[in-house]
């Protein structure tokens, strides 16, 4: 009764749905007699608060919410932080008090019975700001939030004996996430019952029901978080939002369901943004170009407060500064500053991407340095034993990293050339990703008539789990994929999860259904054993059907935790690009993204996820960037300010996988949601150097900067 | 992103119209610009005249010669016009770059034109073209040459009781043709500049730039020199002299060498 459905290209099942419009996003969900939420936020990057004035009475308006409101209801958001490291406790107020730290901070909640009235009220609330000098530059803050320094090896000692040693300042600007659908939050309380109940559209249900149970003092059985159909996140929807929070403080504060979804500007100015970190690296190289040693001071630009996860991506860009290389000695800090701009957070890569961009630029300047080919240069130094375990501590679980970079150089067809109109150049990244880690739940039950349930801690939000977690199930239990229904994101019904965020959800969502699946069937043998009166090993499934064990024992199920240490996945990206000599236009002609995700559940959702992690990664290269002017304002507030890329835009991608199953779990599969963000802003900045002889530029790459680049490399 | 409350009016003719209109209304013709500006609040009109109603202003025809478009044309019927690509195809090739199909299929070109966007492209056309713009009020009819009709970005000489209710494009010279270039970020965006260009035998030449000011201006000094003989680079380069920033006056002198070059091929 088996059926080969792991390693199929099966189409999205969830996408019939998603495209009839049978979906039930946040905002399609409306409870009768909502109050709706209009947030007051600070237009001032830097102020005091001196006073807040309420309006009189406004036909529709039911009340407004200030910080002192919260007192006795609502904490600040919890701060996580790393290993072996500092960060501050200081968590995001879910209102300002006396100061605001950035524009676009929550300054009060208004509720009123529509939106647009929360939104007119929202306008008549006096705020008297007392503006005071904001700190935009991360280097120039005074504020440290977060500090991490390792040090393995004799770094010193081999910097000073270095036949070679190469440096290098990198800088990669902060993002906005835009996902499709914003934020939004719906909270109901019943005093009766004393129980609150949160709709919400986040990556998990767990970590928000958790960061509720902290923020409100409220024990979490007494809280259901219901997350629905969501349209995508990037990372954006990971950690609890203080809005979220004030939505449900609003709920039991006014006793009313209270909704909130945000509008496109306020994704932009209050949503975490992404990366926003620079690096000086230094590289010690002896003569035979090896790498001997590494240095990097991480520069992270944190905003004004710290979100439950800000702290997390540049301790992970730290620890993977030794790359896919076999470097001995790091000396690596990162030093996160406090600055009057939104916080950061995970976003597609999270701190991956700046790793890959900060190491693999330094290489390529490197082996330009020493007059060496950047493959060759990079050929030398790769690991090939594994599992390894890095300068930093981290061990990589296994990998083929020179077969990942011999496929990039073949499929991208390395290419130079340049003429009166343009000039052109060929670039590669390469890169390893933590992925996994912690722990992730499911539960299998047999279904009356023989089909099977799937209860899984892991949720959706654009990834198919629907898909792919439906082929590990039938698989295991050798069952048709139609014959498999997934459930997700309820609290209330899904066993208590970790959540889709670092590349998790198949290594550990889909291990734990595996696990599941296989108690599951383990019982389902006991049982047809007993029928049939033989051994469960000797069950023959061909007289004997899963509807028959149904039948005589109803309602069977079993869970599984699964657990596991970080997987890594790895890849080589190359890239092609051309720059307009007159205009200084950047257009990247084609791209080969090799990934080594381990075993790979659905060749054809993987693919989608590389080719939708290459988009994002190309974005940063080309339009994406979320400025500030010199007093703090946000200048990407909409899409006329803030550009993403069309279909137009996007190159051909060659997309490769290679396979190297992670030891670590039942499937041997990594992660591959982020490898395509991950190694093409890497690829892309080396091939735009190259095409400009060496010249160094950082994303975006504006045609004023190549322009202005290109005249420089000429002169 | 709730608009500030206003009153809201559908007149269904011209004549219904224009006694509403005056400096506290809006009119709302396709509303690819006006609904996010009334959506962010920056408009604020105490009343908007939607005049999606008035099929009186939809028609494209050039019975007498010139061509004559009605302000709520949507831009879609003047892309897909089998009067207007051979005899005026700057006004099809402009009107592809505007935004995306979905836009276009909701804008009109009357509201495009009385928006007045400096990255506008229809505008630009129109100056290279030497249209005219023709206004009702309540109190008569007035017409304005295009290249007198914008007069700073997002302001025009239509006042407020006024409303636009055709384009007019008169017959270019024998054998004229025309280029069109613009660079843009990404596909549909907003353009960062552009360039329209009219040339015909006989020393005629039109070269409209957009977006490198607040309006659509004509490069008189290129056309001239383009007129008596100039090759595309230095024209462009004439057309662009005086733009601000070395790197924005490279990239217009580059789209107008590209739009001359296409008229000229």
């Amino acid at each position: 009764m088996t059926a080969e459905l792991v390693g199929r290209p099966v189409r999205r099942r969830e996408d019939e749905r998603i495209l009839r419009g049978r979906t039930r996003y946040l905002d399609d969900i409306d409870p009768p007699g909502a109050a709706h939420a209009a947030f007051v936020r600070s237009p001032f990057a830097h102020a005091r608060i001196a006073r807040i004035t309420v309006p009189d009475e406004l036909a529709g308006l039911i009340g407004v919410i200030t910080a002192s409101d919260l007192d006795g209801h609502a904490r600040d958001l919890p701060v996580q932080g790393f290993e072996d490291g500092r960060v501050s406790e200081e968590g995001h107020p879910l209102l300002a008090r006396d100061e605001v730290r950035y524009a676009g901070q929550p300054v009060a909640a208004v509720l009123a019975e529509s939106r647009a009235v929360a939104e007119d009220a929202a306008e008549l609330l006096e705020v008297d700001y007392e503006p005071l000098a904001p700190v935009l530059d991360a280097r120039r803050s005074e504020d440290t939030l977060t500090h991490w320094h390792r040090v393995r090896g004799d770094v010193e000692g081999l910097f000073g004996s270095a036949a070679h040693v190469v440096r290098a300042s990198h800088s990669l600007p902060r993002l906005a996430p835009v996902p499709m659908e914003a934020r939004g939050a719906i909270a109901s309380y019943d005093q009766a019952g004393d129980m609150l109940t949160v709709w919400v559209s986040a990556q998990d249900s767990h970590r928000q029901l958790a960061g509720l149970a902290a923020v409100l003092g409220r024990p979490e059985d007494s809280i259901h978080v219901i997350v629905p159909d969501v349209g995508g996140a990037f990372g954006s929807k990971g950690a609890p939002a203080p809005e979220t929070m004030l939505v449900a403080a609003a709920a039991i504060i006014s006793g009313r369901t209270v909704k909130w979804t945000e509008d496109r500007e306020e994704n932009f100015v209050a949503s975490y943004q992404g990366r926003g970190m620079e690096a000086d690296v230094e590289l010690a190289l002896d003569d035979d170009a090896r790498i001997l040693a590494i240095r990097a001071r991480i520069h992270a630009d944190l905003g004004g407060y710290l979100m439950p996860t800000t702290a997390i991506p540049a301790h992970t860009t730290a620890m993977l500064m030794c790359g896919v290389y076999d470097i001995p000695a790091a000396d690596v800090e990162v030093v996160g500053r406090r600055t009057n701009k939104v916080p950061t957070g995970p976003y597609r890569g999270a701190g991956r991407p700046e790793a890959a961009y900060f190491l693999e630029c330094t290489v390529d300047v490197a082996a330009r340095r020493l007059g060496i080919d950047p493959l060759e240069l990079r050929r030398r130094n790769l690991i090939r034993e594994l599992p390894y375990e890095t300068a930093l501590g981290w061990t990589y679980d296994s990998g083929d990293y020179r077969r990942c970079l011999d496929l990039a150089e073949e499929l991208v067809e390395p290419e130079e050339r340049s003429d009166e109109e343009r000039v052109v150049g060929t670039g590669f990244g390469m890169y390893v990703e933590r992925a996994g880690g912690l722990f992730e739940t499911a539960e299998a039950e047999l279904l009356p008539g023989g089909g099977l349930l799937v209860r899984s801690g892991s949720s959706p939000h654009g990834q198919g789990h629907d898909t792919t977690f439906a082929q590990i199930a039938a698989e295991r239990l050798g069952v048709a994929l139609e014959d498999v229904e997934l459930r997700f994101g309820d609290s209330a019904e899904v066993p208590r999860g970790v959540g889709t965020f670092a590349s998790r959800s198949v290594a550990m969502g889909g291990s734990a259904v595996v696990q599941a699946v296989d108690a599951l069937k383990e019982k389902c043998a006991r049982v047809a054993a007993r029928l049939r009166g033989t051994s469960p090993d000797e069950v023959d499934w061909r007289s004997m059907s899963l509807a028959e064990v149904a039948g005589a024992e109803p309602g069977l199920r079993a869970s599984a935790r699964f657990e596991s240490e970080l997987v890594f996945s790895s890849g080589a990206y190359g890239a092609v690009v051309e720059i307009e000599r007159r205009t200084g236009r950047l257009r990247v002609l084609r791209l080969a993204a090799v990934d080594d995700a381990g075993t790979i559940v659905n060749p054809l959702l993987a693919e989608g996820q590389v080719i939708g992690g290459t988009a994002q990664g190309l974005g940063q290269c080309l339009v994406e960037e979320a400025a500030y002017d010199e007093e703090g304002n946000p200048t990407f507030a909409s899409f006329v300010g803030y550009s993403l890329l069309t279909a137009a835009e996007m190159p051909p991608v060659i997309t490769e996988f290679v396979e190297s199953p992670s030891p670590l779990n039942p499937l041997g599969a990594k992660g591959i949601g982020e490898g395509g963000a991950i190694g093409t802003p890497a690829a892309v900045a080396n091939a735009v150097a190259d095409a400009l002889g060496g010249v160094r530029v950082d994303p975006p790459f504006t045609e004023e900067k190549l322009w202005s680049a290109l005249r420089e490399a000429n002169s | 992103m709730k608009p500030a409350p206003f009153d809201y009016r559908s007149p269904a003719s011209v004549d219904e119209t224009l006694p509403l209109l005056g400096p506290d209304s809006t009119v709302l013709a396709g509303g690819q610009s006006l609904v996010p500006l009334l959506n962010l609040r920056l408009a604020r009109p105490e009343l908007v005249v939607d005049v999606n109603g008035i099929s009186e202003l939809d028609y494209i025809r050039s019975d007498d010669g010139p061509l004559r478009i009605g302000a709520m044309t949507r831009q879609v019927t003047l892309e897909r016009s089998e009067l207007v690509r051979p005899r005026w195809p700057l006004l099809h090739d402009a009107i592809v770059f505007v935004g995306h199909p979905q836009i276009r299929s909701r804008g009109t070109v009357g509201g495009s034109v009385a928006h007045a966007d400096p990255a506008a492209e229809l505008p630009a056309a129109l100056v290279a073209l030497d249209a005219r713009i023709h206004l009702r009020s309540a109190g008569g009819a007035r017409s304005v040459a295009a290249g007198d009709f914008f007069r700073g970005a997002l302001y025009t000489a239509r006042e407020p009781h006024e409303l636009l209710v055709e384009l007019e494009v008169p017959e270019q010279p024998e054998d004229a043709r025309s280029g069109f270039a613009e660079h843009a970020r990404t596909h549909g965006d907003f353009a960062t500049a552009g360039a329209a260009v009219v040339v015909a035998p006989g020393g005629h030449a039109a070269i409209a730039l957009f977006g490198a000011g607040p309006v659509p201006a004509r490069a008189n000094a290129a056309e001239r020199a383009l007129a008596e003989g100039a090759d595309p680079r230095e024209a462009a380069a004439l057309a662009a002299e005086g733009i601000d920033g070395e790197h924005r006056r490279a990239l217009c002198a580059e789209l107008v060498r590209r739009a001359i070059e296409e008229a000229t091929e």
